[in-house]
């Protein structure tokens, strides 16, 4: 007891003493020019401003890459921007002393001004945007200055506020860009316009919301000759045939235009003062159909997670789930009455998640992933399903995927098996006694993740967050991979890094697109996990038609319900889209702007179960249409089956595309 | 001022001296969650689950956990990400969300040095390639990582020495003890652990290791094939026998102690000679360790086992092996009285985790507290 007392005192002594020193470093700020160091000097003082003797000092740069800070308190600058230096005084306890000392670096000035891709000749009356790289004196291209523009004769060639040069009067003009005193410029010579009038074509003079016109301008001069470096530029005004919607849509600069309302648009192209204008007729794209929940094989006291639907080999139709944060446990399913959906058989493995499942095109095989076994080994289980009321374990295989399998595909007696989050391995199955590691494909980017892979015809096409989607010949002979050795030949990536999956496309019109679908959670977790999740994110249309070239042409995107999982058959996507249930979607056609927008959505199926693992909270994971049957997988209610009626065309008042 | 001194002293004490209350964090990693523990010297409860993550349909995986020294704090490594995981910072009690930020692959174990206020956390990188990883020193106040320090392959167990000047972390593929100068954030020791494990005892000036071979000559390595040897493979499975999973220093007798998960044993490495001074044989797969603060007894979890073990320090005697009350005993925390060890017991599949209590006292278990599946990550809040 009395040692108890001594020590306790001695602590609020120490501690008293504690308070009453300072850690003082100078100077206290700091400003310094890139390349430049500068020492900083510590010390401890008490209440009196006695300097304390036998203080240590540490000092540790906040961001390595822009200042450091070496252990005598040198700080050199790197790169621009506002910083801070931590000092530390170590002192046994939680006795330390510490500050920060702001360091403001300051960027190098201006060196250079450069106007880009600017012509040396204008045609009177045309109007282009100037563009401008400015580089600092250590060559850093610089964004973050203003920019201002000047013309030596405002009569001949003026500027507005945003860069555009607009070509007044006949005569030569000196242009410039001047950013921080340091001037760019150029001479540009203003010409006489040869234009004299512009025709405007397009491929078709009505039609439905969702379809993509081309638009062609040719600007002429007097004898009809046309004028190939003229500008043209195109735009359209609107008027919606419903009071209640305003008309609107989008038109591309090489004269790609789609409407998302009904309504009467004009496109009009113009050129220096010259314009033409051509009007068209929009109609409902009316594709809308009923569609209905056929059956339901519950899951309610597990999430559920992926599932695949087949035709076994006797010719019955089944399906198989996986539970998601749970035992380990894949339930087989027979599906051949949609109506009547009923579990005949099920596995459990060591996991608390079995993500993804799959089967083999000739539904012999399942293969199911791991994650969270007990022994931390996770990997792939592959099960015989010849007889799937009887699914036995063929073997387990965890080489190189013991970080957990999140997903996974089969093809031609390959597993795709993605290694934790990081790459895929590509696991022979061929003998499924000995499976066995026979290639794996990784990204070489810094900080690379991966959550899904999907094959088609010899190309996987992976979803790689920030790393977007990645098309890779894995036996395709386009690039000259194989599963062994893969190659990588195309790839696409935008600005949320959400990339989740990705579903390949062959259009009939010819086009080559890649759905790549997004995965947030923006809106965070309900804390108590009795209440709907809400996700976001949309599905992004790339047209891969020219590989190196990938454009994102279209979206289609849900307020406030986000994609997750999803197929295509046909022309018709069928998407999962967590609280959103299942959207089944047209895209037939050329696709551009806001699919969701231009009435493309052919029926919609929530599945809310009141006797759901979490109660009437649709959460569903994936869409595949088996039959004429849409299946699909809910995270709290099992498996599902609907149907959407056969489309019934209505006979067509106006021309259609 | 003197007597109103003594009378708060005396107040604490006789509050201290009472205390029958014990708070303990426990995370849940297939769950997502945390749960706070209360126990009563009889009865332990989940009082309290803080869901972690952003992710609903992703396991995040929070893994490791600390209090910070003046018990204000608590962080949280989550061990999922794109591909980084995450530091959490929370406020004890109302278990607000402070902060986060991204650190390495897997972050894992973690401390607060009572010397620097930094935290030290190990990129576990667990699933990752036979690679060295890191231990991230993050300034907790801020929420900055300073910088990531280069240990060895999958590097886990970080503790901090009594003075705090010192993060000790073992590289459990790579079988290497390393000691991190809390100070100047570099490397100072590393240690060997399969070499030194197997030397203790020997006397090396006696053994002749010059003279290797039948003729007393040295390897001709120039006439050895070794393009058939297959050294890049070779370096691919280097996998340590010793296999630590955890190394705590002792807080009085410059010694650490080491979880040689593959060894079945506790290594007891003397940090003056830097070398292995003591082998336990234990139960299989021990995995975490603590010891109580008044230096006695270390207590160790055996996760093959599903067993702890509690072990005399000075005599190197298992004065017990306690089955848990599940299987896969993971994290270990001992209450600041040294009266009762916290063990946190994955299980399997579904199986809810648990927290047992072990009075070591009487070395047995006491009760069990339940929470969310896989119970890992351990931390000792308070006592009142």
């Amino acid at each position: 007891m009395n040692k108890l007392f001594v020590s306790f005192l001695a602590i609020v002594v120490l501690g008293t003493a504690g308070f009453s020193q300072e850690l003082k470093v100078s100077p206290s700020t700091l400003s310094l020019d890139i390349g430049k160091s500068q020492k900083l000097k510590a010390q401890v003082v008490d209440e009196n401003g006695k300097v304390i003797d036998g203080r240590t000092f540490a000092f540790y740069s906040t961001k390595g890459r822009a200042i450091s800070a070496d252990s005598t308190g040198l700080v050199t600058a790197h790169l621009a921007g506002e910083y801070d230096v931590i000092v530390i005084s170590p002192g046994e306890n939680g006795k330390w002393l510490r500050t920060t000392v702001g360091v403001i670096i300051n960027h190098p000035p201006i060196a250079k001004v450069e106007i880009i891709e600017a012509p040396t000749q204008m045609f009177q009356g045309t109007t282009l945007p100037l563009q401008v790289l400015v580089y600092d004196e250590l060559n850093f291209l610089r964004d973050d200055v203003d920019v201002d523009f000047h013309s030596s004769k405002t009569n001949v060639a003026s500027f507005d506020a945003f860069g555009n040069l607009t070509a007044e009067e006949v005569g030569k003009v000196t242009v410039s860009a001047e950013a921080e005193g340091i001037k760019g410029s150029i001479n540009i010579e203003i010409i006489e316009s040869p234009i004299s009038r512009i025709k405007l074509s397009s491929d078709a003079n009505a039609g439905r919301t969702g379809d993509v016109f081309h638009f062609s301008a040719s600007v002429l001069d007097k004898k009809g000759k046309v004028v190939n470096n003229a500008p043209i530029n195109y735009s359209f005004v609107g008027v919606s045939d419903n009071i209640e919607y305003s008309a609107s849509g989008l038109i591309k600069q090489d004269g790609r235009f789609v409407a998302d309302i009904a309504g009467t648009y004009t496109i009009m192209a113009k050129s220096g003062q010259y314009a033409t204008q051509k009007t068209i007729k929009i109609v409902p794209r009316n594709v809308s159909r009923k569609i209905e929940v056929i059956g339901h094989g519950s899951v309610n006291n597990k999430h559920t997670s992926d599932f695949w639907i087949w035709e076994g080999l006797d010719g019955r139709d089944y399906g198989v789930t996986g539970t998601w944060g749970a035992d380990g446990t894949a339930y087989f399913w027979d599906v051949t009455d949609p109506a009547n959906i009923f579990k005949i058989d099920s596995i459990k493995v060591d996991a608390r998640t079995v993500n993804d499942v799959k089967v083999s095109k000739d539904g012999t095989i399942c293969v199911i992933s791991r994650e969270g076994a007990s022994n931390r080994k996770n990997g792939i289980v592959i099960l015989d399903v010849k007889n799937p009321k009887d699914v036995k374990v063929i073997s387990t295989f965890t080489k190189n995927l013991t970080g957990g399998v999140h997903n996974l595909f089969i093809d031609k007696g390959i597993v795709y098996a993605l290694s934790a989050g990081r790459k895929y391995y590509m696991v022979d199955i061929n003998d499924p006694l000995k499976p066995h590691i026979v290639g794996e494909f990784e990204l070489e980017t810094i900080g690379h993740s991966i959550h899904d892979v999907w094959i088609e015809n010899g190309i996987a096409y992976s979803s790689n967050w920030a790393d977007g989607i990645q098309l890779v010949d894995v036996g395709n002979g386009i690039a000259g991979g194989t599963h062994k050795k893969p190659v990588r030949f195309a790839s696409y990536t935008y600005p949320s890094g959400a990339n989740h999956a990705s579903f390949p496309f062959h259009s009939p019109t010819g086009k080559f697109y890649v759905i790549g679908g997004d995965e947030k959670f923006p809106y965070g977790l309900d804390p108590e996990g009795d209440k709907p999740a809400r996700a976001a994110g949309f599905l992004h249309f790339i047209d891969f038609t020219d590989l190196d070239n990938p454009e994102e042409v279209a979206s289609f995107e849900i307020p406030m319900m986000g994609s997750h999982n999803y197929w295509v058959d046909g022309e018709i996507l069928y998407a999962a889209f967590y609280n959103g249930g299942v959207r089944v979607v047209d895209i037939s056609g050329e696709l551009m702007g806001d699919l969701y927008k231009q009435g493309r959505e052919i029926a919609w199926i929530v599945p809310e179960d009141p006797n759901g693992y979490v109660k009437n909270a649709p959460f569903t994971w994936g869409a595949q249409l088996h039959k004429g049957h849409v299946f699909y997988s809910d995270w709290n209610s099992g498996l599902w089956s609907a149907k959407v009626e056969p489309a019934k065309p209505e006979p067509t008042k106006v021309e259609i595309k | 001022m003197k007597k109103l001194l003594l009378a708060f002293v005396f107040v604490i004490h006789i509050f201290v001296l009472n205390a029958q209350d014990y708070y303990v964090y426990v995370t849940a990693e297939s769950e997502d969650e945390v749960a706070l523990v209360k126990f009563d010297g009889k009865k332990a409860e989940t009082i309290k689950t803080i869901p972690v993550g952003v992710w609903p349909a992703e396991i995040e995986g929070p893994h490791g956990i600390t209090v910070d020294p003046s018990g204000k704090y608590w962080y949280l490594s989550l061990a999922h990400g794109n591909p980084y995981g995450f530091l959490y910072k929370f406020r004890t009690g109302s278990d607000d969300l402070v902060s986060k930020i991204q650190l390495g692959l897997f972050p894992a174990s973690m401390q607060i040095s009572t010397s620097t206020g930094l935290l030290y956390c190990v990129n576990f990188n667990l699933h990752g390639d036979m690679v060295p990883s890191s231990v991230s020193v993050v300034d907790p106040e801020l929420m900055i990582e300073l910088k990531k320090v280069t240990t060895g392959v999958m590097p886990h167990g970080s503790r901090i020495s009594p003075d705090g000047l010192y993060q000790y972390s073992v590289g459990m593929m790579s079988g290497e003890l390393f000691e991190i100068d809390a100070v100047s954030l570099k490397v100072s020791r590393k240690l060997d652990l399969d070499k030194s494990a197997a030397d203790m005892g020997m006397n090396h000036s006696t053994m002749g290791h010059a003279t290797s071979n039948s003729e007393n000559k040295p390897m001709d390595h120039a006439n050895m094939d070794h393009s058939k040897m297959n050294h890049d493979e070779m370096k691919e499975m280097k996998h340590s026998k010793v296999k630590p999973t955890w190394v705590t220093p002792h807080p009085n007798n410059g010694k650490a102690y080491i979880a040689a998960n593959g060894a079945a044993q506790v290594l007891e490495v003397d940090l003056k000679t830097w070398e292995v001074s003591r082998k336990w044989d234990g139960g299989k797969g021990p995995y975490n360790i603590d010891i109580t603060p008044d230096g006695n007894k270390l207590i160790v979890t055996y996760k093959t086992d599903g067993a702890t073990g509690i072990w005399d320090v000075e005599k190197g005697v298992e004065l017990a092996r306690i089955p848990n009350t599940n299987s896969v005993s993971h994290g270990v925390a001992v209450s600041s009285d040294s009266k009762y060890a916290f063990i946190s017991v994955e299980g399997k599949g579904d199986d809810k985790g648990r927290m047992d209590v072990i009075n070591l006292e009487t070395m047995k278990i006491v009760d069990t507290a339940f929470l969310g599946k896989q119970a890992g990550g351990i931390a000792f809040w308070k006592q009142e």
